[in-house]
């Protein structure tokens, strides 16, 4: 049933994420961003979150129980660090763009095309 | 198995350098030096390590040492080994570049740090022997070249920055989403392993979806057809050394990349794949070439010409058979040199102007008032980039069609010496419109000093002297490269597993 959950969390926020992302409001476009990389966390989470139901690394590790896997937690630990920081990026540029140009909208944004 | 402490030298080095310049932030003429001494010391690091790849196998550095399959491993084999290097020296060139260059952004406290974060991105990229590391890399490549792309002097680098950020980061999402579901079937991010499990003719459920995925990813870093329409504007508005780094060898990540999922994990589905990269490397050539014909900036053209070189390439990845492979890398050592030479002498150009522009109907006609070395330069690298015979453009074209010959597929090879035409009338109309033309009333003003010629004109040489003096030894050590990715169980052995024995 979790199983079943956090695949349809899973869809739910890739949709909406990828909508946000292809909205022509641009501070909308990155908050869509900030939304599809936690999509991307929870499918990490998901690959390891359904087996084993105890801490890893702890002294007394009782008898019967599956330790849960660790690397999961780096990588998103990793991952987070990596999308944050990609994240305050596109904000900051986003930022001077709206500035410079007096505009978030991303049609108005244009004048790379000659 | 022993540490190799080349390969962490390689990798480290810039990273400190990058430290080392930001403490010294204060002194600008002191930063470039920072910027140069590392790039120098990180490329002997990188050809010692090439030359011990090519003396005694494939070297491992485990990270902390904690050995494989638990811990991170940096592996340098010959692929990786040559890319690095090819990587190390373009970089110096374009750190020699900043050195003399009067660009407003380069005096920026963290322009040098950041030229040199993306060299670590670049090199950690192509010696990683763990997925997840080479994604963190790519990200740390992608954040420092969209920051330094931002500060640029061009008024558009801005908005080429965030169209790009946006766009990478749909990549860097499906990189991720392929490295998840690569390590929920298999349980191990780390290269070696997973290609163990694959070679034995197993296939879960979602190991070829994650193909596609990662496909797509190096497809998108190497701006390639479906994913190309960020690379002009991008590679345009960049500062001169960055955009001659990111039309040369950041470009290559991709192809790397490709490399690697072909030659090593999906060696199965790589018939399907290389199709696909046929057809697309195809359309990428007709439409770089026919692109670079109709544009209307110089930087712009060569950018456009970037898309159809990376045709080049991944048309001999396609073809597959050895001969071919060994085409494509020879032309994408080759390419990494013309094309930062010639983005740096067309930054050249442009810095003698008074708007730093390089639209051709503002410098049609300038060249009689610039150093007459830099026509004579340009017009070289333009002929080397479309393959005229004594110069080292020739050797790869010519490695890739024997590839092509051997495969027999007449269609795409007539399409292929077809645009190597294209280039000759692109590169050289660029020329006449630069340096032969009497200046136009148009034409804008032009200062006495630019940038130094000085960094292009090693490339050009060192080029040049790979390309024709050194091009037996070169294609010899690119045969050998390709002889040693033919069998996947040479860097398989190498990164040690304990399933597998001592």
């Amino acid at each position: 049933m979790t199983e079943v959950l956090f695949a349809l969390s899973i869809g739910i926020l890739f949709g909406i994420g990828v909508f946000q992302l292809l909205r022509r409001d641009l501070i909308k476009a990155a908050i869509g961003f900030a939304i599809l990389f936690s999509a991307i966390n929870l499918f990490f989470v998901a690959a390891g979150a359904f087996e084993g139901d105890f801490a890893p690394y702890v002294s007394n590790v009782e008898a019967g129980r599956q330790t849960s896997d660790p690397l999961i937690q780096a990588l998103i630990l990793t991952a987070i660090v990596v999308s944050f920081g990609s994240f305050s990026l596109v904000l900051g540029f986003v930022n001077i763009i709206s500035r410079r140009y007096d505009t978030v909208d991303s049609d108005d944004i244009n004048k790379l095309k000659h | 198995m022993e540490q190799n402490y080349f390969l962490l030298g390689t990798l480290v080095t810039p990273l400190v350098g990058a430290i080392v310049a930001l403490v010294f932030a204060q002194s600008n003429r002191l930063q470039r030096s920072i910027g140069v001494l590392a790039g120098l010391i990180a490329w002997v690091f990188c050809t010692a390590l090439l030359v011990q790849v090519h003396s005694s196998g494939v070297q491992i550095y485990a990270l902390g040492n904690w050995q494989p399959p638990y811990g991170i491993v940096l592996v340098a084999d010959a692929l990786g080994g040559l890319f690095a290097f090819m990587v190390t020296t373009i970089m110096i060139g374009g750190l020699l570049y900043t050195f003399h260059s009067h660009d407003k952004c380069m005096t920026y406290p963290a322009f040098v740090p950041l030229f040199l974060l993306m060299e670590v991105g670049l090199i950690g990229a192509m010696l990683t022997g763990d997925l997840f590391t080479l994604f963190v890399f790519m990200e740390l490549m992608v954040l420092a070249s969209v920051s330094l792309t931002a500060i640029s002097d061009d008024q558009y680098g801005l908005e080429a920055a965030l169209k790009y950020i946006l766009i990478s980061s749909m990549g860097t999402l499906f990189l991720l989403l392929g490295i998840g579901a690569l390590y929920a079937t298999f349980g191990t991010l780390n290269m070696a392993e997973i290609a163990v499990t694959l070679v034995t003719g197993e296939r879960p459920l979602l190991a070829p979806a994650s193909a596609i995925m990662l496909l797509c990813a190096f497809l998108l870093k190497s701006a390639v057809f479906p994913f190309h329409f960020w690379q002009p504007d991008f590679h345009t508005t960049a500062p001169t050394p960055i955009s001659a780094m990111l039309s040369s060898i950041v470009v290559k990540v991709g192809v790397y990349g490709i490399f690697r999922l072909v030659t090593l994990l999906f060696i199965e589905e790589a018939p399907l794949l290389e199709r696909w990269l046929s057809t697309l490397g195809i359309i990428g050539i007709l439409f770089g070439s026919l692109g670079a014909l109709r544009t209307y900036n110089a930087k712009r053209m060569l950018a456009y010409s970037t898309f159809a070189q990376i045709g080049f390439i991944l048309v001999g990845i396609g073809w597959g058979q050895p001969l071919a492979l060994v085409g494509a890398i020879v032309y994408a050592f080759n390419h990494a040199f013309i094309k930062s030479s010639l983005l740096m002498l067309m930054g050249v150009v442009a810095s003698f102007t008074t708007t730093k522009t390089a639209n051709f109907a503002d410098i049609s006609g300038i060249g009689a008032k610039l150093p007459p070395t830099l026509g004579w330069l340009v017009l070289i690298g333009g002929l080397s980039l479309a393959g005229i015979p004594p110069l080292n453009g020739f050797i790869s074209k010519l490695t890739l069609i024997q590839g092509g010959v051997e495969r027999e597929d007449w269609a795409n090879l007539i399409i292929m010496v077809a645009a190597g035409i294209l280039t000759v009338m692109y590169m050289v109309r660029a020329w006449q419109r630069i340096f032969q033309q009497n200046p136009a009333p148009g034409t804008i003003d032009t200062k006495d000093e630019g940038d130094s010629l000085f960094a292009p004109f090693l490339l050009i040489c060192v080029c040049l002297l790979l390309g024709t003096v050194l091009a037996e030894p070169m294609v010899q050590l690119i045969s050998e490269t390709v002889r040693q990715l033919g069998d996947p169980q040479i860097y398989i052995s190498a990164v040690n597993l304990p399933s597998q024995g001592p």
